[in-house]
């Protein structure tokens, strides 16, 4: 009679970081990736997703100092580890934040942006290396190369939606990891994706409740705002 | 980072001495956990926040937390005493706003808003 040695439990996948979520959520039906990481919303939504979740994974702290004068408390980042985490996306991140000495989650932000397409294509390369999207190139005219992402079976792209809607439709108090994806996701335009633009008017209030209860992720959202408004005033420059 | 609980009548105070910071939210956490899985059960939970001197990110993120277990485990709960700067990282963390926590003024008013 041959022994035969049982085969060890599936390991499980580990969870879908934030950043992940938000590349998956930009996704259209056809593949092909709706906002691009040059834009303030998801660009810094990208790098504020990174620096949450080095957060919840024990890496990076935040805390609160209040301004002289008249000026708004700041969030400021305290490095707690520099152990990678080995998802390439946030160990750069980790990286560039220990290296670069004490600075608020604003300053972080700004900072860091110009890095947040390189921090796509990391979390785009992940997803496609979980099984979760496949890349494909295609062709616009046959002379543009563009790169299509369309999501296999769709399963954790569903499953992020369901929580989504359980916050805001089913009224359940978010996981902070919920909670910083429906705000970041909402700046970043990434609700309209699967929610209409009546759901949306109608779930304002909830959305502005529930999203972002996270000092980091404020940070993040008041940098976007900034730079968003930073941009306004520019084109209202007139030009000599 | 000290937590002692109390039973004020069918309330279960939770109180909460000193800072609420990385290293402290582990055990924290684990020691809310503990009191949530009491085989007697919990009928209404107050954490009593009066010297609470310091909460940090992962400190906000225990009260989330617990705010979301003790809300599926059907437990009322309320937040008391809220000091600054305690008061001022819940509020510009949007967690005083949120409508998640019952926050009061006084432990008394917590323990008869949870067993109401």
């Amino acid at each position: 009679m041959s022994m035969t040695n049982p085969s060890p439990p599936p390991v499980p996948a580990p969870p879908m970081s934030l950043v992940e979520e938000l590349c998956l959520l930009s996704i259209e039906d056809d593949g092909t990736v709706a906002v691009t990481a040059g834009e303030p919303a998801f660009g810094m939504g990208v790098v504020g997703g990174c620096l949450v979740d080095l957060s919840l994974r024990g890496r990076l702290d935040a805390e609160v100092r209040e301004a002289e004068g008249d000026e708004p408390p700041e969030t400021m980042i305290i490095v707690i580890s520099t152990e990678p985490t080995g998802e390439p996306a946030l160990d750069s991140v980790l990286a560039a934040v220990a290296e670069g000495g004490e600075q608020s989650v604003v300053e972080w932000t700004r900072q860091l942006f110009p890095q947040a397409g390189t921090l796509v294509a990391q979390a785009l390369e992940r997803l496609e290396s979980r099984g979760i999207i496949e890349a494909h190139e295609a062709r616009f005219l046959w002379v543009l190369k563009s790169r299509r992402y369309p999501v296999i079976e769709g399963r954790e792209l569903q499953e992020a939606k369901l929580r989504i809607s359980e916050v805001l439709l089913g009224g359940a108090i978010p996981s902070t990891h919920d909670s910083v994806l429906i705000g970041l996701a909402s700046i970043s335009g990434l609700l309209r994706g699967f929610l209409s633009d009546a759901e949306l008017r109608r779930l304002e209030e909830r959305i502005l409740e529930v999203g972002s209860l996270d000092l980091v992720s404020r940070g993040v959202e008041r940098a976007i705002e900034e730079e968003i408004a930073f941009r306004a005033r520019a084109m209202m420059v007139p030009h000599m | 980072m000290e937590i002692t609980a109390q039973e004020r009548g069918r309330a279960t105070v939770l109180a909460l001495r000193g800072r609420l910071d990385f290293d402290a939210a582990d055990g924290a956490g684990d020691r809310l956990d503990e009191v949530l899985a009491r085989p007697e059960g919990v009928q209404g939970l107050v954490l009593d926040a009066t010297d609470l001197t310091y909460v940090s990110s992962a400190g906000l993120r225990v009260f989330l937390t617990l705010a979301k277990d003790a809300s599926e485990a059907g437990i009322p709960m309320a937040i008391a005493g809220l000091q600054q700067p305690v008061a001022r990282v819940f509020e510009i963390s949007g967690l005083s706003s949120a409508r998640i926590f019952d926050i009061r003024e006084s432990v008394d008013d917590a323990v008869e808003a949870v067993t109401a």
